[in-house]
This record gives C-alpha cells, structure tokens and sequence, in this order.
C-alpha cells in the first residue's frame, strides 16, 4: 500500500507541485519569518555585546521605571562628581562618564536623517577617550577635539554625502547647530550601530547638548587586570549614593539585549500572525485537493478494496499521500524560507521599517517548527477525506460512479453551521461590547469560529452566490460564460472550498482597510471638531525624543500674524504605577482645543498638577485636589494633585502634564507639536507664510494646515496598510493557486465533455473563455464572501473601539470596489494555466477516453 | 484492391483519397489506414464495418475532421481538412459536421435544449427555428426538452444527440457506434431516427458499427479489414451482413 501511495504522488507530478506550493509558501513564509527575527536578534545581541565588551561594570541611576514601550528601563543620570570618587575605588584601571540623547544629523537638503519614528535611533553621545570602552573607531579623519567639532557613523555621513572637513548642521538641545565632521567612525567593521544615526561631540559639549552639564547617563568602570566583574561592581557599589547602583558588564549587555529583544518580538508575533494566515489557506487547498482527487480515484480504491485492502489501508495510503506532500513541500519551503528571510528584510525596509542585518541565522529549532508546521497542517488537512477514501465500497469497482456529486449540505449541515455562526458572532460581539476583563482573546476566538461557521455554510450558500454571481455572465458572455457558470454551480462544495481560501485573504484585507479608514475619518473627525485653531507644526525626531526647541514656540507666539500658541511635549512617565506615554501641555491649548472640562479649570494648573480623563478618574476614584503618584525619569517619585477633569480622549489621552508642571520633571524639553490660532483677520494660508519664515530656521519643522496635519498624523496607518497588504498577498497568492488547482482537477474530471463540446464546434478560444469565466466566477465568490465577513468584523471593531478614539466608521467602498475589480483579474490569471491545459487537449482523444 | 462507386464529385458529401494514417514508427508503426479511397454521397446513410482494429473508427474520425491524416485527403464537401488550421477545423466541425458518439454526447450542465442548439450558439448563429421544430419532432422530445442529460434515459439522450446532429443541418453527420450502450429496443429507435433523418429529412450520415443489426439500416455499407476497404454492400439486409461476415471471418 505504501508503493501505491508514493506511486500516486508522483504520476501526478502537476498536483504534487501545486498542492506541494500551497504548503510550501506557507512553511517558507514561516520559516522566513522566524530566520529574520532570529537574525535580527543575534544581530543586536552582538552589537551590545561589543558595546560593552571591554567594560567590567557600570554605574547607573537605579530604574525609574520600565519603559512603556517595552525597550528597557527608564532612569535618570548620575553627577559627573561621581567619576572622580568611582576611579578612586581600589581595583578600577579607569573610569569614564558617557552620556547619550536626541541628536539628528541634517543632510545637505535641510532635511534630518533618519527615520526614528519607525526605524533605527538616531543618537548623540560624547566621544570616549579611553580607547579600551569606546567601541567606535576612527576610519577617516580625526576625533572632535573641541566645542563645535564631531564625529558622525559612516551610513550618515555615506548617505548625506560628508567628508572630513565639511560643516554639518545637528539638531540638539536648544535648536540646531552648526559643527565640523572632523572624523567619520565605524562601529568595529559595521558603518554604524545597528543602522542608527550617531554623532558624537567632545565630552563637555555632548553634556550641554545631548544630556545635562555636570551628569552623566553612565559611568564605564575598567577593572585592573585579575579582579573579576562582579568583585568590582561590589567594591564600587560599597561607595555609591542613594539612587545609584553599580552592576557588571555582563548584566548590562544581557538586560540591553533582552530589552532589544523583547521589542523586537512584536515583529516577530506580527509576522508569525501572518505566515499561521498562510498556512491556514494552504490547508484549505490541500483539504480540497484531497478531496477531489479522493473522489476521482474513487473506482482505483475500490478496486483495491475488492482485491482485499482493508479501509485502514486505503486510508492510510491516502495519509502516505499527504505525509510525502506535506515532507517534499515543507523540505524545499524551509529552503525557501531563507529566501523569504532575505525579502522580510527588504520589505519592512520598503515601508520604512530599516533593521540591521548580520549573518543569517538558521537555528535546529526553525527548520524543525517548518518541517513540523508544514506536516502537520498537511496530514491534518488530509485526514477528511482519507476518511472518505476508507470508506469507498468494493462494490463501487464495479459501478460506474458519478466523479461530481452536488453537495449543497444537509439540513443538519445548515443547522450545525448556523449554531456556530451564532456562537462566534455572539462571542466576538460579547468580547467587544460585554465589558470583558481579557476582550482580545475572545473576540479572535469569536472571529475564527465566525470565519468557521462560513466555511460549513459554505456550500450552502455557494450555488445562490454563484448565481447571483453569474446572472450578468450568461447574459453578456453568451454560451462560454452559461456554461461557465453552470460549471461554477455543478459542485457547490468544491466551488465554496476554492472559494473559502480566497476569503480568508479578501476577508482580512477588507476587515483592515475599513479599520485603517476608520481610523484616519476618526482622526479627522475629531481634529476638526476639537482643534479650533488654524495651523500646526510638527518637529524632527519621535515621540519621547527629540523635536522643536521650545525657542520655535516662542517666535511664533511674537508674530503679529499669530494670536495664540500651544506647544504639547511627550515623553514617558511611571502614573500611578503604570509606565505609559504621556504628553504636557501649554496652557494656551486649552483654548484651541475643546477638551470637554468636566470639573476643575486649566487656569488652576500649576507645576504641582495633573489634569485626568473622566473615565480614569471614575475608575480610580479620583476627584479635583485628590493626589496621584508619578514617577519621572528626572526627578523620580512626586506626588501631583488632580486640576482638572476632561471628557474628550483626544488628542490628550488619559493624563495630561500642564507644562510648567512638564518642565519642572523633565531634563530635556523639546516640542512635540505646536498649534498656532491665526490672529483675527489673518487667513491661515497668510498665518502659515508667517510662520514658516521662522521655521526656516529649524531643520524638520513643518508647516501644516488642518488637513495636512491630519495626513501626518495617519501616515503611519498608510505605511502599515501597505505592509499588512504585502503580507496578506501570500495567502490571497496561496487561495489563487487553489484555485487554479482545482480548475486543473475540475477539467480531467470533464475530459469527455470538453471533448465534445470541441467536436460539435467549440473552439479553443471559446473554451478557454469558459475556465476563465468559471475562475471568476469562482474568485468573486470567495471575495464577496470575504467582504461580508471584513466589514462585518470592521464594523464591530470600530463599534468597540469608539471609546478609544475610533469614533468614525468608514467604509471605503472605491478601495472595496477595487478589491472585487482585482479579484476578478486574479481569477483570470488564476485560470491561465488550466484553460491552456484544456485548449490544448486532444479532441479525439478526449471523447474516446474511457 | 479497393472497390469504390464512381460518384460525381458535386454529390459527395465527404470522403478520403488514398487516405494513410501510421501510428508509431519503426518496429511499432501500425498502419491503421492503408491507402484508402472513399466517398460518402450525399442524402444517403452509410455504414462502415470491419473487425476490431480495422481502421473504421479511425476512417471516421480523419473524414471528420478529428484526426489528421499522415498521406493522402480527406475531404468535407469540397474541402480539404489538410488545409485547415484548428480554428478552420472546429469551424468546420460546427457548421458542417454532425456528431453522434457511443455514450456521453450531452453536456451535463445543459439542458437538452440547450445541447441541441450548442452547435448553432457556439457559433454565434440562430439556426432555422422551423427545422429545429421539425427535427425535435421527428426524434420525439418535446416533452423533455428542458431536463438535463441526468434525467433522460439512455435512449433519451441518445435521442437528443440525434437531434443536436441535425439541428444545424450539417453537410453531414458521423455516428460512431451510437447503439452501442443501448439496449436493442432503444437502439432501434435511434437507427429508426437516423434513416428517417435521411429519407425524409435529406440528411447525409455515416455511421461505424460492428452490429450487423444496426448496418442494415444503411443503405450501403463499407467493409474495412486491416486499413483496407475489402468489400461494399448495397441495400443490405441483416442475414446478408451476417453471411457476408461469415464468410470473411471477421
């Protein structure tokens, strides 16, 4: 049985190769994805490993608290004074101060380099003297030797085309300025750390620019020659203040790279959310191709079953069938994955997500999850119909059975299919609308179980689908496009199966587009019913790091073109135990915004004072002149007294800072963005003209009207829809190919009929036209399908987020209508190879074939 | 040896001249047809017969436009199919060529109707309604003109493929061996058919069968041994073919 079961796996070599595809992607894809993220973790892993290589122990501000983010801990600086004192310590060959902050290169355009919204850091830092910690390298030039002289990484200076010599202008603390590149440095043999952006300035003037004159953000400790990394961490601890801890190199290069690496899981999750989708479809192609090939070999096994094969035997054969399909294709999509590995990198590079890439990293435990992933989805998905198989009659040997049963699904199928719909669509419903503790997890459940319930009532809904589909075929396509969709409805369960893999695909990417459109109406809505004012600047840099020197708000404000001002700041903070993002504001914003105040009054904020979101407040129990613990960075642990209760959630969230209160608890100040009202009688077009004579001066500053701001503020969800939509082309590619496969299968069923309808005068042409039409048929099917359920779960997600934000539910019906335009054109292209196949079959041998 | 009738080319329907068709080559090649001249005239029922192997079926599908030739012409009217392309050839096929097959003749998504008329909408053409009447008549459909091919009997769809063969009056119609996945009854019917089809209706049909029944419908019919006509027999009878059968043991 075994030699009969491989024997049919390669007479049939096309299906080997188009079911063996569907796996294939799939497994590549995972194997890619886990390959890259691998990668990039070994990648990073080394790179801090050499950054701390030649140190024995660091001295640090004990952790404020954990960054929101996830990245690594938040703490403040330590006094320079403590250099002095550290180096004193028996045991201690040297030690240096080092401090790091926001520091963007502008290129020779006026543009900043970098992308550090979404893309690697940009950075500045002093240069390290001593040679044994500092772990970049001169490669031409010389080191800065005084103020107004820097370094800058060699992908800097390659991209923005410095040489040594040339004046550079930065942007720093207090705006930007004006230095010379005396030197460009490697990073050991790479251009630069990881892909970051870096420019480093003599050791004082770093200070004054990128940290805090007199602090540092860390003091590198080299021990002598025999005290090891833990004896000298102790002995320099022993002297240490309050607040200020001393831990060894090893711990800190682990906790940087673990920090590293658990931010860069998300990636990971993401695109592992993907590769499952993938494979999910996969198995549909492999669950259909079974099935039909099961039905087709129906006589075959019955023979076999008459010679004396038990049904364990036939069925097992069938199972070889798959585990060689599911072994072949997984083998070469574990290859492939590297592959696909290589083109992750590129992609998320295209969407502006740049990642460092080193040697690639191909662990045991990939190519086993590849290999296991991809065999297992094929056996679980051949299980069915090996089932079917086992179950063949001997007597069927000797009938001449019917190749294409109709399948419009029993009542008790119809039933069964309708109690599931209900229950995902009544559990996706309660998690989003029932006040779950824990929503996520029951509304993806309620969403499978949605998308399960479909593919049941699949082949009950198909034949109307199909004919709703296909009314406007007949009429205008004549006979090809009759018999094509005659064809489409004459096994309503092969055509939803086909039809089911391509939803998933559709599915999603409409669910996507209507939450990302969603999404920019909700924006928008909410910036033109609560901004009142007329122009908005946005600054260099990422939220938390970097931005506008305070200085650009200020010369606004002096412009008679002006009437008012508003600055918001952002960064992070620990607020009543949990670490997020926060923002501080002026309050002149109060004014242009229309936060909805509750109780209390703006006028009442001082340094001392928090403003709160009803909703928190409710939660908490918070009232006005109630006290709520933050922690900073800076300044650690304050208490702050509420002033203030709002209703709107945007655009200041949960907790608001007013800004004296910002500045008073934050070393760096640097403006996220500034909202300018134009004075009475001065258009906004007059008002911007104004404002951008001053921002000349500020490299990154842009000038932006309500809409253009609203474009800014949601072009991130472009670049991600973008990203999301490449990801997903693989399963629609996949549920293309199923297509095409059972287009393949569909025609050696029909090769009598085919025969005929060439012999009474159909020709090529025409026949070619009709497994096209039945492609589109089939691919419109699925999309609709797919559409249904998207906008079904877009409209719930948006229902259930309207408190978060999300208060705009836009269906965008062009971007849909394209979605179903290309699902057609995919069917057709789905369809070329096997309307070929069959325009090319022998008449004669067709209709005498037996 | 060959014995054909001498016929006027205007009153010849189709036929081959010194028709060849090799299978193979070298130790294997198998000369199904060995230089066969053959007309078929028009208005008149033919048989062509022959043992297993013969060549018959392959006679008919070259003078029909379904296979090629390796030497020599088959003709369609005056056509020659050695001229035409796939395209010329499936034009050809639609709107001068009749086909009745063994067994599965009907498009299964259709309806009868619509398989009567599949020729004639394949082409774009609207046929003669009247003669499409008369010839459903004739085969005694009417009642089951709108089931599809699942819901007739094999005699029935037998029946339906006549009438699809006539519905576009085709120079001439093929038949390859149409009885034989019918049971006597049902097949007498449908050989009823085909020679009304020809004495009423004017039809021109040329039909393979090793059933000496079934040949003695045909006014004449052709005998085939080894690619070669061997033999012809006009006005037969059923006993005739027999002995004649007999007597070359084939």
């Amino acid at each position: 049985m075994l030699k009969t079961a491989l024997r049919n796996v390669f007479a049939h070599k096309l299906r080997l190769l188009t079911t063996g595809l569907a796996v294939m992607l799939g497994v590549a894809f995972t194997t890619g994805t886990l390959v890259f993220t691998d990668t990039m973790g070994k990648t990073f892993d080394d790179l801090f490993a050499s950054v701390y290589e030649n140190t024995d122990a660091v001295v640090r501000a004990e952790a404020a608290f954990e960054d929101p983010s996830g990245f690594g801990d938040q703490r403040g600086r330590v006094d320079a004074s403590l250099v002095d004192s550290v180096a004193a310590v028996d045991g201690v060959a040297s030690a240096q101060g080092n401090t790091t902050g926001y520091a963007q290169i502008v290129d020779k355009d006026g543009e900043p380099l970098g992308n550090p919204e979404f893309g690697a850091p940009v950075f500045g830092g002093n240069w390290d003297e001593d040679e044994a910690t500092n772990p970049f390298t001169i490669a031409a030039g010389r080191a800065p030797a005084a103020d107004g002289e820097a370094v800058i990484d060699r992908q800097s200076a390659t991209d923005a085309g410095f040489e040594p010599g040339d004046r550079a202008t930065v942007l720093v603390q207090g705006g930007p300025i004006e230095v010379t590149v005396t030197g460009i440095v490697t990073f050991g043999s790479a251009d630069s750390p990881g892909g970051a952006s870096v420019v480093l300035f003599p050791l004082e003037t770093a200070q004054r620019l990128v940290g805090e004159p007199g602090m540092f953000d860390e003091i590198a400790v080299v021990a002598e020659d025999g005290i090891s990394q833990e004896e000298i961490a102790q002995r320099v601890e022993a002297g240490l203040p309050d607040g200020v801890e001393a831990v060894t190199g090893a711990t800190v290069t682990e906790e940087t790279q673990d920090a590293i690496n658990n931010g860069l899981s998300f990636i990971n999750t993401f695109l592992l959310v993907f590769a499952v989708i993938a494979l999910l479809v996969g198995a549909f192609i492999i669950f259909n191709t079974f099935f039909i090939t099961v039905a087709q070999r129906t006589r075959e096994n019955a023979l076999l079953r008459a010679l004396g094969a038990t049904k364990r035997q036939v069925l097992m054969a069938v199972l070889v069938e798959a585990l060689a399909v599911g072994l072949v294709a997984s083998a070469v999509g574990v290859a492939a994955g590297l592959a696909v590995a290589a083109g992750l990198k590129v992609l998320l590079d295209a969407f502006g997500i740049s990642l460092p890439a080193g040697g690639i990293v191909v662990t045991s435990s990939t190519i086993v999850t590849g290999l296991v992933a991809g065999v297992v989805v094929t056996l679980v998905a051949a299980i069915s119909p090996a089932r079917k198989a086992g179950k063949v009659p001997p007597v069927a040997a000797m009938r001449d059975v019917a190749v294409s049963s109709t399948g419009y699904g029993s009542k008790q199928r119809v039933i069964v299919g309708l109690v599931i719909l209900l229950a995902g669509v009544g559990a996706l419903l309660y998690g989003l609308f029932g006040n779950v503790d824990n929503a996520l997890p029951v509304v993806g459940l309620g969403a499978l179980i949605t998308l399960f319930a479909v593919t049941v009532l699949g082949r009950t809904v198909s034949l109307p689908l199909s004919r709703v589909i296909s009314w406007p075929l007949a009429r205008l396509r004549g006979i090809t496009g009759g018999l094509a969709s005659e064809n489409a409805k004459r096994n309503p369960k092969r055509t939803a199966a086909t039809a089911s893999a391509l939803m998933i695909g559709v599915g999603l990417v409409a669910f996507i587009t209507i939450f990302a459109s969603s999404f920019k109406a909700s924006v928008d809505a909410t910036v033109s019913e609560t901004f009142t004012g007329d122009v908005i600047v946005t600054g260099p840099g990422a939220f938390g790091s970097g931005g506008l020197d305070p200085e650009v708000a200020d010369r606004i404000a002096d412009l008679p073109e002006v009437d008012e001002v508003g600055a918001i700041r952002g960064g992070f903070a620990e607020i009543d135990g949990d670490a997020q993002d926060v923002l501080g504001i002026d309050n002149a914003l109060f004014d242009l915004f229309d936060v909805g105040v509750v109780s209390g009054s703006p006028d009442d904020l001082d340094a001392t004072s928090i403003a709160v979101h009803e909703d928190v407040a409710d939660d908490k129990g918070l009232g006005i002149g109630d006290t709520v613990p933050v922690v900073f960075r800076t300044t650690g642990a304050q208490e702050l007294t509420v002033r203030l209760v709002y209703s709107e959630q945007q655009p200041a969230g949960d907790w608001v800072f007013p800004m004296e209160a910002w500045e008073a608890n934050n070393a760096e100040q640097y403006d996220f963005q500034v909202f300018v009202k134009a004075a009475d009688g001065v258009g906004p077009a007059a008002a911007a003209a104004a404002i951008e004579d001053v921002t000349v001066d500020y490299p990154g500053a842009k000038v932006l009207d309500q809409s253009e701001y609203v474009a800014e503020q949601t072009g991130f969800v472009d670049q991600i829809l973008g990203l999301i939509y490449a990801l997903l082309a693989l399963a629609i590619v996949i549920a293309l190919l199923g297509i095409g496969n059972t287009l393949a299968l569909s025609i050696i069923e029909r090769t009598r009929e085919l025969g005929v309808l060439r012999a009474v005068g159909m020709t090529r042409t025409q026949l070619r036209s009709t497994i096209r039409w039945e492609s589109v048929v089939i691919a419109l099917q699925g999309t609709v399908l797919g559409l249904v359920v998207g906008v079904f779960f877009g409209w719930a997600l948006v229902e259930a987020m309207a408190d978060e934000g999300l208060n705009t539910l836009d269906i965008p019906y062009t971007t849909l209508a394209v979605v179903v335009v290309l699902a057609a054109i995919a069917g057709i292209v789905a369809a070329v190879l096997p309307a070929r196949r069959a325009a090319k079959l022998d008449v004669l041998r067709a209709i005498v074939s037996e | 040896m060959t014995a054909t009738e001498q016929v006027p080319v205007a009153t010849r329907a189709a036929g081959t001249l010194d028709a060849v068709k090799i299978y193979g080559q070298g130790t294997t090649e198998v000369r199904a047809l060995d230089g066969v001249t053959v007309s078929f005239q028009t208005a008149r029922f033919t048989a062509i017969m022959g043992p297993s192997g013969s060549g018959k079926s392959t006679l008919l599908h070259c003078v029909a436009g379904l296979d090629t030739l390796s030497s020599g012409q088959a003709f369609i009217g005056d056509t020659d199919l050695s001229e035409l392309d796939d395209k010329a050839l499936t034009i050809l096929r639609r709107e001068q060529v009749g086909f009745v097959f063994q067994a599965y003749n009907l498009v299964p998504t259709l309806t009868a109707y619509e398989n009567i008329r599949l020729p004639m909408v394949l082409g774009g053409r609207k046929g003669d309604a009247d003669w499409i009447d008369r010839v459903i008549d004739t085969v005694g459909l009417h009642d089951r003109l709108h089931h599809r091919p699942s819901e007739l009997s094999g005699g029935q769809q037998q029946r339906v493929a006549v009438a699809r063969a006539l519905a576009s009056r085709p120079q001439i119609i093929f038949a390859d061996e149409p009885t034989g996945n019918l049971d006597s009854r049902a097949g007498g019917e449908i050989l009823d058919f085909m020679r009304l089809a020809v004495h009423d209706l004017g039809q021109t049909i040329v039909m393979v069968t090793h059933d000496p029944g079934a040949a003695s419908y045909a006014e004449r019919i052709v005998f085939l041994a080894d690619g070669r006509i061997v033999d012809e027999m006009h006005q037969p009878t059923a006993e005739r073919v027999l002995d004649r059968m007999k007597r070359f043991g084939g």
